[in-house]
């Protein structure tokens, strides 16, 4: 298995107080890798560290490194916003751009120039099949995107990450502000798309993860406690911590 | 990989920059501005003096020197400009007025001096006290006359040289803001007990009492449009209505400073009922309820409870108030009239502050630094209110930060 | 029968209280209430009065009666002994105003762009203040500095440019003093909306690969864009007011209209302000007519700039 990140001796602090505890594991190309565990874990803040939007936040700082197919992103010489053009992201609240459904899409790669309308048309409508709503939208394009139900602009969002032609998607507990219907057609979603790209997904939803992904990670109070490929986590886990969560006895 | 644009976002950067920058800059300049020009006039003396100069003529009827007093002393911290008669015991020295014109102005003057008080030409029973400042225009001796184009030095040896004085013509400075000062003050207080009352009453119906329906809506809009008037619209109203009515009512001369408060008056209202909206809807609702709880009634539950609690913004309001009224000009032009007055009187015309910085510059030679000096005392007294404003706000929604 | 303290009797205890309280408040609401209508009516009565004055030049005074059609489209603003024409005055203020907001709206959304977005938490404060500093200076204020500075810069330029202002009172004068004083409106307003923008989309933006830079002006200012525009809107009601700062530096030419912007010029406010020497009369009287014609234009702007606002910013709503 190709590895696509690897993630060395990585302590996250938010300030003084600690976020992640020495955390050492690598992601898989292709490969759905799911991280769960209580809030508060970090498990959505070692999400965001992979494509760097934890720069944002004044307070954080870090030790350790993360290697980007063995670049190490934090590098003086790497480049966060390159990093997010291949690393995408989709967030817990769908937040589409107050912008017609074409727009949305269509924003990343104007922003790294393409003009060209045929070019444009191209690939809007390919990532919003491959995201599976083209059909829906396919005769409003151009109406508002935040005319969408709650489980359709997650699609755009998604829609809106694979125009950029990525190599990783982050999901920051992408379905938990969406109605189980909508949750089960972006369930079937993530797992189409693990063809063509690498994903890590965050979720507080353990039979999500059980259900769709190939790795898990579980997470407590800022370690990692556990990895494994997903049928072993659940069935044999290795730790007491990690059977507690998961049997439901606390979390 | 895709391309980027960074010549793109660094020309949106710049421009960026460049705009906050602006603004800085035109705030330092007309600060610098007004200091430059202003600073010069800025003393005591123009904020005590009349603004229009009494002009005296004296004579010594006494007439003749008396020689056989010892000369007076030498003051010993004479400046370079200043000149001693040690005769008369009068220190002259040279100056500027307001408007720039050179000037011989008394900088000393011993009590034992025989020209300490002298006899009005125009009224025999009146005698005029010289005072430090009076402006010397021309003194006619028994041997010759000299005037203040003469220069200090000049009229100090003519008048040891002379014998006796026969006229001596001076004025006692003006170019003060002395009565511009008072209105301002007047106009303040007498907006203020008018507008007041009105806006809160207004305020609290609004606020308390007004039900959700079409005429309190259509009530509540039309108090919203008064925000958007220029004010030069209310000055006109102010000519067309309170003009006639103060001469009625009060038998004035045309404009008056009640015209012009009520003008004010009805400038500030909006600003008024929208803060004291503010300051009653924080009021938190557990005190009215604990208030009607006890048996209270609505008047009672008002007055008592929700009003005490609304004073700090009420005190915002006021404080704003005075801020709009210190600074309106177009509306009191014609509400009162571009009279610069030096005796304040609620029934006479007059000028504010501002009203009197547009009569100066709006002369045949506009006085730059006079205006200057008074927009130094705007700016610090815009600033002292508007820091006091933010203070009571701040402290006033700390006081709520529990209950709410 | 016992009585209590509130004048009760305590078989009933409550119904005469009930009743003198009831009484009271109703009594206090009326008032109230009469005061609050009082207080709206005052629109009423400015545009009565006005309108009353106003009309006088055009039925009041005989032989000498003003004609409304060569007042409202004429280009000399006076003529012995009865022609006022200030159809070259609407025009000349809508210019100074339209050129006024031209340079202020780009350097105030800027400027809130900046306050709001670009600069840290500490110094953003300073920022604030110097534009709430500016938007409490009276405009007398700004009309000394206009006439003491703006106008002999105005005049430096136009020698270096080869052209002849009478000592800068001008045009362009009036376009740069009244820049400076809707400049603070504008970005007050401005920042107000910006600040309101959803964090979430900009971190979309920028989790897609955009530049901050990038993400502000294709994002977050679009997301802003109606409050914006509400305050340039203020902006242009102040322009067009404005009466002391304007008179200060224009001019008032006598005819026009004024298109040359080294030229001095003439605007509504211009003619009311300025040549005042009589109360009575008809030179005094246009005055209110002038005033009239000014509510009208800036009722007619706003409308149509409201107009415009709407039916920019329905579509992604």
């Amino acid at each position: 298995m190709e590895t696509v990140f690897k993630i060395k001796d990585f302590n996250l602090f938010y300030g003084e107080k600690q976020a992640l505890h020495n955390i050492n594991f690598s992601i898989y190309a292709n490969k759905i890798t799911a991280f769960i565990g209580p809030s508060g874990c970090g498990k959505s803040t070692l999400l965001r560290s992979f494509n760097r939007m934890n720069d944002f936040i004044p307070s954080c700082h870090f030790e350790g490194n993360i290697n980007y197919y063995d670049k190490n992103i934090f590098d003086k010489d790497s480049d966060p916003i390159g990093l997010r053009t291949e690393v995408g992201m989709v967030f817990q609240k769908p937040n589409p751009f107050p912008m017609s459904i074409y727009d949305n899409v269509a924003y990343g790669p104007r922003c790294q120039g393409i003009k060209d309308k045929k070019q444009l048309d191209e690939i809007v409508i390919s990532a919003l099949e491959q995201a599976a709503i083209y059909e829906e939208v396919k005769d409003r394009l151009k109406d508002s995107a935040l005319a969408l139900s709650g489980g359709q602009q997650q699609r755009l969002c998604i829609a809106r990450a694979i125009a950029m032609k990525p190599k990783v998607i982050l999901l920051d507990e992408p379905t938990s502000a969406l109605d189980p219907i909508a949750t089960s057609k972006i369930e079937d979603l993530i797992l189409e798309l693990k063809e063509k790209y690498t994903i890590i997904i965050v979720t507080h939803n353990m039979q999500q993860a059980a259900r769709i992904s190939d790795f898990t990670a579980f997470f407590l109070l800022g370690e990692m406690v556990e990895y494994k490929p997903t049928e072993i986590l659940f069935s044999h886990p290795e730790l007491k911590k990690t059977e507690d969560y998961i049997t439901g006895r606390f979390g | 990989m895709y391309r980027r644009k960074r010549t793109a976002d660094t020309f949106r950067k710049s421009a960026t920059y460049l705009s906050a920058l602006l603004s800085s800059v035109v705030l330092i300049a007309i600060i610098v501005f007004v200091i430059i020009n202003g600073s010069g006039l800025l003393s005591i003396k123009l904020l005590v003096s009349d603004y229009h100069p009494h002009n005296y003529s004296l004579e010594d009827k006494t007439n003749k020197l008396d020689r056989s007093l010892p000369p007076f002393e030498r003051p010993s911290n004479l400046n370079e400009n200043e000149y001693f008669s040690y005769d008369y015991g009068i220190t002259l020295k040279d100056s500027k007025d307001s408007e720039g014109k050179s000037v011989v102005v008394i900088s000393k003057i011993d009590k034992r001096s025989p020209l300490y008080r002298m006899d009005d030409k125009s009224d025999p029973q009146n005698t005029v006290q010289l005072k430090t400042g009076f402006e010397i225009n021309t003194i006619i001796f028994d041997n010759g006359s000299v005037t203040s184009r003469n220069g200090a030095e000049m009229m100090v040896l003519r008048l040891e040289e002379a014998n006796y004085i026969e006229t001596m013509s001076l004025s006692s400075g003006g170019g003060g803001i002395r009565g511009s000062l008072l209105t301002t003050f007047v106009l303040i207080i007498l907006t203020l007990a008018i507008a007041l009352p009105f806006g809160i009453l207004t305020a609290i119906y609004l606020n308390e009492i007004a039900t959700k329906n079409k005429f309190n809506e259509i009530l509540r809009s039309l108090i919203d449009m008064l925000t958007g008037i220029p004010s030069i619209i209310y000055g006109l109203m102010g000519a067309a209505l309170f003009v006639p009515f103060s001469m009625s009512v009060f038998k004035t001369q045309g404009g008056s400073l009640i015209s012009g408060s009520l003008t004010l008056a009805i400038i500030v209202l909006p600003v008024i009922i929208k803060a004291t909206e503010e300051a009653l809807i924080v009021v938190p609702r557990p005190y009215k309820e604990a208030s009607y709880a006890l048996g209270a009634n609505m008047t009672q539950t008002t007055f008592k409870v929700v009003l005490p609690n609304a004073l700090p913004g009420i005190l915002s309001a006021t404080l704003l108030s005075i801020g709009r009224i210190i600074g309106e000009s177009a509306a009191l032009i014609y509400a009162i009239g571009t009279a610069i007055k030096d005796d304040v009187s609620v029934f006479d015309k007059g000028t504010s502050l501002a009203v009197h910085m547009w009569t100066v510059m709006a002369g045949e030679v506009p006085n730059l630094e006079m205006a200057s000096s008074i927009a130094i005392i705007l700016l610090v007294l815009v600033l002292v209110l508007n820091i006091s404003v933010k203070l009571v706000s701040h402290k006033f929604l700390k006081k709520y930060e529990g209950a709410l | 029968m016992e009585h209590s303290k509130f004048g009760t009797t305590l078989s009933n205890p409550n119904k005469v209280n009930k009743t003198k309280s009831r009484k009271i408040d109703k009594m206090v609401r009326a008032g109230l209430r009469l005061v609050t209508i009082l207080s709206a009516s005052i629109i009423f009565f400015i545009i009565f009065f006005i309108a009353q004055r106003g009309i006088k030049p055009f039925i009041g005074y005989g032989e000498l009666n003003v004609s409304l059609s060569s007042f409202l489209t004429g280009n000399t603003y006076f003529q012995l002994p009865n022609v006022y024409g200030i159809g070259f005055v609407i025009v000349n203020t809508l210019i100074v105003v339209f050129f006024a907001v031209l340079i202020s709206a780009p350097i105030g959304v800027l400027t809130a762009l900046f306050i709001s977005r670009m600069m840290p938490k500490p110094f953003n404060g300073v920022f604030l203040v110097i534009v709430e500093m500016l938007a409490s200076i009276p405009s007398i204020i700004y009309g000394v500095f206009g006439a003491g500075f703006i106008t002999k810069m105005v005049n430096g330029l136009a020698s270096l440019l080869g052209m002849q202002t009478a000592g800068g009172l001008s045009g362009l004068s009036v376009v740069l003093v009244l820049a400076m004083m809707i400049l603070p409106t504008i970005t007050l307003m401005s920042v107000t909306s910006i600040n309101a923008v959803n964090r979430d989309i900009e971190l979309g933006s920028m989790a897609l690969g955009a530049t901050d830079t990038y993400t502000f002006f294709k994002i977050s200012l679009p997301a802003a864009k109606s409050g914006i525009f509400a305050g340039i809107i203020l902006g242009v009601g102040r322009a067009l007011g404005e009466a002391t700062a304007v008179s200060m530096v224009a001019g008032n030419a006598g005819t026009g209209p004024n298109l040359n912007l080294f030229d001095t010029t003439r605007t509504l406010t211009s003619s009311m302000l300025l040549g005042l020497k009589e109360t009575t009369g008809l030179d005094y009287d246009i005055r209110f007519s002038i005033g009239i014609v000014l509510i009208i234009v800036i009722l007619i702007s706003n409308m149509a700039l409201n107009y415009v606002k709407k039916k920019v910013g329905r579509k992604y709503v």
